[in-house]
């Protein structure tokens, strides 16, 4: 009986150790776990306005897309129509239709050749959003 | 738990520590589409157990056949002293005959892997950066390992709470047989 009790004693008392190493690793990793980077990608977006005047967003992210990049900025807000064109730019409206205006992709000073949805986006590149009234 | 504790190697010998590679390698290519459970431990510690010396030649065998199979990556070189330090533990302890404490030992292996498994990492780290970058990437890898290594944790505990009775039955058996 007395042995069954030493037994038993040493199956807690191990099983008591297991337990508390399991639960020092947890806290190991709990602690010193890898943390979710911040995006990989760091980008500039500009957006200037039918004033002229000019807001810069430093973006960092992993989005693929510039849509989703804008997203992610804070202070940035924007709208599309239904076909995904730009149609406001924090607050500020350009309708073709009303005066021939609309907004503007600036790819690193280059003209864009995509919409937002479309446009990639690779570290370190800059964007400028710019509301432009066609002189046609 | 008896084992022959001589290093004379018979033809008997030979037949035995095939098929001990076998089963390990076997049990282990099953099982390898669940992440960290395995019987390799279970099977060396019994094996250690039961087939006493036997067992020095049981493992570098395991290990070159899974060099053969899997390539000699830096995880084939955790494996050259991670299984045998098993054994070691296995044979210097091989008086108990709790269950309990064969699955408890089967947990902390389990639970410890990762570490044993983080040394080359340290030493690639050392030569490339010093001594504190090789802790630090040893570390580093580590850490992220643990949920992995409590699976083998809790892996290893099941897998020799349940099987540890009726493999010693079975083992029993094949002793008696062998020494006729």
């Amino acid at each position: 009986m007395t042995e069954n009790k030493k037994l038993n004693k040493k199956i807690i008392g191990g099983i008591v150790a297991l337990v508390a190493l399991i639960a020092i690793f947890v806290g190991l990793f709990i602690a010193f776990r890898p943390k979710p980077a911040e995006g990989s990608k760091a980008i500039t977006i500009v957006v200037v306005n039918d004033a002229k005047e000019s807001n810069t967003y430093e973006v960092k992210t992993d989005a693929e897309y510039l849509k989703q990049a804008m997203e992610e900025a804070e202070g940035l807000t924007f709208e599309c129509d239904g076909t995904g064109m730009l149609m406001t730019v924090n607050g500020v409206t350009a309708d073709w239709n009303v005066n021939q205006s609309y907004w503007a992709l600036y790819v690193n000073d280059d003209y864009g050749q995509f919409g937002i949805s479309e446009q990639p986006i690779y570290d370190g590149e800059a964007f400028r959003i710019e509301y432009t009234v066609s002189e046609f | 738990m008896k084992n022959s504790g001589k290093l004379k190697t018979t033809t008997l010998d030979i037949a035995l520590i095939g098929m001990m590679v076998a089963v390990i390698e076997v049990c282990k290519v099953a099982l390898m589409g669940l992440p960290n459970i395995e019987l390799t431990t279970f099977w060396i510690i019994m094996f250690t157990l039961f087939f006493g010396r036997k067992i020095i030649f049981v493992i570098p065998v395991f290990i070159l056949i899974e060099g053969c199979i899997f390539g000699m990556q830096i995880w084939w070189v955790m494996y050259l002293y991670a299984w045998p330090l098993l054994a070691m533990i296995a044979w210097i302890f091989r008086k108990q005959e709790s269950v309990w404490f064969w699955s408890i030992l089967s947990a902390i292996f389990g639970l410890f892997f990762g570490f044993l498994c983080a040394i080359p990492y340290v030493v690639i780290g050392a030569v490339d950066g010093g001594l504190v970058s090789g802790l630090y990437a040893g570390f580093t890898w580590w850490i992220a390992g643990i949920p992995y290594d409590l699976l083998h944790c809790v892996g290893n505990f099941v897998l020799m709470l349940v099987l540890h009775y009726p493999i010693k039955g079975a083992m029993k058996k094949v002793n008696r047989l062998l020494k006729g």
